[in-house]
């Protein structure tokens, strides 16, 4: 369906035409990173990229803005805005083009602004480069811009640097810079990638209601096929560089026809619907007396302004065998309640109780005991691992730190623990550079459950990892609680992964617990008004291929 | 914004304090003056009346206390060959040395940014690694050795310029060139690895893909943020400008104070080396001041109190 709009000379160019394009990294046989991918986008269309990291989605989009570097070869049919990019395109057309034809927002919204000048200036700037219109009316226009892409406070923000801004703020500012040459064409690299639910939410929506005003073309690049059954109306499905397979979103939702395309559909958390009872835990196996207890806790942090109080009045307890989720979004607290768990901040006012008696603090002489009954999984795996150790020895490492066991038992249990994660022996003898981030993840849960721990605290362990992998961490999770007995908390911003892996739920918003309930009752019925908020944010497969 | 201000000034003090009271006593601790200035055969009994003179035989505390005490009535003490106050002795060369040091300084600056600028932008090409090799052979070279080198052929053999004197503005060149090539060589590889880091970050991608010329991002967007980690070094370069004066002028001999203090060391003449010091370290702690309150001016991250980017 590339063409069939071209036919003959209409007047009327689409805003974007991708033809048979290869792309290439280093000249002669270099690394192919797209390969044969073609892709049209007519005005006023939504058009979602999806694939995992390093399927080139990304560099698609920066060879049609012309911003990628010489080292990369590209081949085939570009045409943007009625532009034809290739090499010999003139420099001058070029930067007519970015801004005026097709402009672009990215990522990370808080890096992608200059650090060291106001965000008015920055867009008076782009403005009147963009326009050609004086500074008074620039100005004029950026406060407009910073208005329609629904800023709060416009004449007071105008003056803010981006380090005075939230993510979203900063992605609205993006948003604008990218309107200020009125853009027949908008790349969106993962515009919500960073940002908390209720936000990438509002940025949806603003991308949606400028489309309808502006009748611009958007290709959205994205990993997340809940964003896209919200948002788009076709999906192209990006895979090693090719394309997968290219219609509209409910015929992809629906009836997808390539293998990997219903692998990354089985693939997405989706929240529970009508059949909550199967796959939630079992109660049975849950003991009564409370393993970990918060009672009363508050926590303040010092800050140059004072001190800045990250919880305020939480209580909540876990029972052996239970697993609760810890739900919130970026600033509520959720991360300030695992290190109170973990001994890495002392509470405030309360107190963090395990076993019935008080958490120690990190680095006292009570830690290395109580390390031996709670193990944290943090974040980035290549972050927390030695990246000059290999994978094995790191598992080994909690053996050697307690004197547990002769090299040779550990070895074995060592081989024993990579098989519990299902890894092989020879991972053991990777380094973390030569294994993938699932793996990596994985390496880091067994070495985490190489002391047999009680209870293991995962904070967003799975966060920055692809879709179909942060599934099968979640199913390993799942598996290793019922093999090891372990209780678990699982912190994260992501409702979707919690449903089936934790029978209870605890809500974070600014500091306070506002909601503590049975994860299936939260997602039937929940309590407060801030979950009901967050559940409406979730961009869902399922409820929206239901609906249509 | 006052509060740091404040507490860098409390700092400045306490650092000239400390080098005050470190040269005070390593002066007094490594030789006599009335016996480097009298002929080995006086009579030691003149010595005497001479120390006795100019209270050198009290005990150290007490000279150090009496030292603070004049201090701070603005006496630095006099000479004790001619008897004229230090303080004089000293201002009367501070113009010749500012005018070699500041234009010095201009000149690192005017070597330093734009080589590094131009090494950045035309990564790995021959501009760059023309820059690179200059760079390495300017701050390889002791700046002793380049004064001699630039004397020998450009007053001695070609006969172009003078090998000393100051009355003319030709006369600086050669020392200009001596005192400033390492630190212009040093700024260049600072302004180039930083250029470099800023070239790459999120932001210029984002300016280009709003039609930015590239131009335009280099001096607009690039240029500040990659001069905030450049001022440092350009705080330091003050410290290199001072004692690369004290080697220029010896050699070029320049009227400056860098001359006076190797003599004024050498005839152990106490109180002008204690002004002296105190001077060179007063105007070191002036330039870090400078520099942290232009951090303050440049990066609003700063001025704010946020520290971090984020």
């Amino acid at each position: 369906m590339t063409l069939e709009t071209q036919n003959g000379h209409c007047e009327e160019h689409l805003p974007l035409e991708i033809d048979r394009m290869s792309i290439t990294l280093g000249h002669g046989a270099g690394l192919r990173v797209v390969d044969d991918f073609s892709l049209s986008v007519r005005k006023g269309e939504i058009v979602g990229l999806v694939g995992e990291s390093g399927s080139g989605k990304s560099v698609t989009c920066l060879a049609a803005m012309g911003l990628l570097s010489e080292e990369w070869q590209i081949d085939g049919h570009i045409q943007v805005a009625n532009t034809h990019i290739d090499r010999t395109t003139d420099r001058k057309d070029l930067l007519s083009l970015r801004g005026r034809g097709a402009a672009m927002v990215f990522q990370d919204a808080n890096a992608s602004l200059n650090p060291i000048q106001k965000v008015g200036k920055q867009l008076t700037d782009t403005v009147a480069r963009l326009r050609g219109v004086s500074r008074s009316q620039a100005r004029q226009t950026a406060l407009d811009l910073l208005r329609q892409v629904e800023m709060p406070d416009p004449e007071e923000r105008f003056h803010s640097y981006p380090f005075q801004l939230s993510g979203g703020q900063n992605q609205r500012v993006m948003i604008a810079l990218a309107l200020a040459g009125k853009p027949e064409l908008l790349f969106a690299d993962e515009p919500t990638t960073a940002l908390d639910v209720t936000v990438q939410s509002q940025i949806l929506n603003l991308i949606r209601k400028l489309r309808d005003e502006t009748g611009m073309g958007v290709v959205f690049v994205t990993h997340d096929l809940g964003v896209v059954s919200e948002l788009c109306d076709t999906v192209a499905v990006m895979y090693k560089g090719k394309l997968l397979e290219r219609g509209s979103v409910e015929q992809i939702m629906t009836n997808p026809q390539n293998d990997y395309t219903k692998k990354l559909l089985a693939a997405m958390p989706a929240l529970p619907h009508d059949d909550p009872g199967p796959s939630t835990p079992p109660q049975s196996k849950i003991a009564d007396e409370a393993l970990l207890r918060l009672r009363n806790v508050a926590c303040d942090y010092k800050t140059r302004k004072g001190t800045f109080r990250a919880v305020e009045d939480v209580s909540l307890a876990l029972r052996t065998g239970d697993s609760l989720a810890v739900i919130g979004e970026s600033g509520s607290g959720k991360s300030t309640i695992s290190k109170l768990m973990l001994g890495i901040e002392p509470p405030s006012e309360g107190s963090a109780l395990f076993e019935g008696e008080p958490v120690p603090l990190l680095g006292t002489r009570e830690y290395k005991p109580f390390a031996r009954k709670v193990q944290l999984v943090p974040q980035n795996p290549y972050l927390s691992l030695d990246p000059r150790a290999t994978l094995g020895d790191q598992i080994e490492e909690p053996f050697v730190i307690h004197g547990i066991g002769s090299p040779a038992e550990r070895f074995v249990r060592r081989n024993e623990l990579l098989e519990a994660v299902q890894l092989t022996p020879a991972h053991g003898e990777r380094y973390p550079h030569e294994v993938s981030g699932g793996q990596c993840q994985r390496a880091v849960i067994a070495r985490a459950l190489a002391l047999e721990p009680k209870l293991l605290i995962c904070d967003e362990a799975t966060a920055s990892l692809d879709v179909s992998v942060q599934a099968r961490i979640i199913e390993l999770l799942q598996d290793l609680q019922e093999k090891f007995h372990l209780s678990l908390v699982f912190v994260t911003h992501d409702l979707r992964l919690i449903h089936g892996l934790c029978n209870r739920v605890a809500v974070m918003c600014k500091g306070e617990l506002v909601e503590l309930n049975r994860t299936d009752a939260m997602f039937a019925n929940p309590r407060h008004p801030y979950t009901r908020e967050l559940l409406a944010a979730i961009p869902d497969v399922l409820s929206q291929s239901a609906a249509e | 914004m006052t509060r740091i201000i404040l507490r860098k000034l409390f700092r400045a003090a306490l650092t000239l304090f400390l080098v005050v009271t470190f040269v005070f006593f390593v002066l007094r601790i490594t030789g006599d003056p009335v016996s480097a200035m009298m002929p080995d055969d006086t009579d030691p009994a003149i010595m005497e009346q001479l120390r006795e003179q100019w209270g050198l035989n009290r005990p150290l505390g007490v000279q150090y206390a009496e030292y603070w005490k004049n201090l701070a009535t603005g006496d630095f003490g006099n000479a004790y060959r001619d008897g004229r106050p230090a303080l004089d002795i000293v201002l009367e060369r501070v113009p010749a040395t500012l005018k070699l040091t500041l234009t010095g300084f201009l000149f690192i600056l005017l070597i330093g940014f734009p080589m590094g600028i131009a090494a950045a932008v035309n990564r790995g090409s021959a501009v760059d690694r023309l820059i690179m090799t200059l760079s390495v052979t300017g701050f390889s070279l002791p700046n002793f050795f380049l004064g001699i080198l630039l004397i020998l052929v450009f007053s001695v053999n070609l006969r172009w310029l003078p090998a000393f004197g100051s009355g003319h503005w030709y006369n600086l060149i050669m020392p200009v060139i001596t005192l400033g090539t390492a630190g212009g060589a040093v700024i260049a590889r600072y302004v180039r690895s930083s250029m470099l880091e800023v070239l790459n970050a999120p932001y210029i991608r984002a300016a280009r893909a709003c039609g930015m010329s590239e131009r335009a991002i280099i001096w607009t967007v690039a240029l500040p943020n990659a001069a905030i980690p450049s001022i440092t070094v350009i705080g330091f370069m003050v410290g290199a400008l001072i004692s690369g004066s004290i080697v220029t002028e010896t050699v070029f001999a320049w009227p400056g104070i860098g001359r006076l203090l190797i003599d004024s060391v050498s005839s152990r003449e106490l109180a002008v080396v204690q002004t002296i010091v105190m001077m060179t370290a007063a105007s070191m702690v002036i330039a870090n001041l400078t520099v942290d309150i232009l951090y303050l001016i440049i990066d609003p991250r700063q001025r704010y109190g946020t520290g971090s980017g984020e």
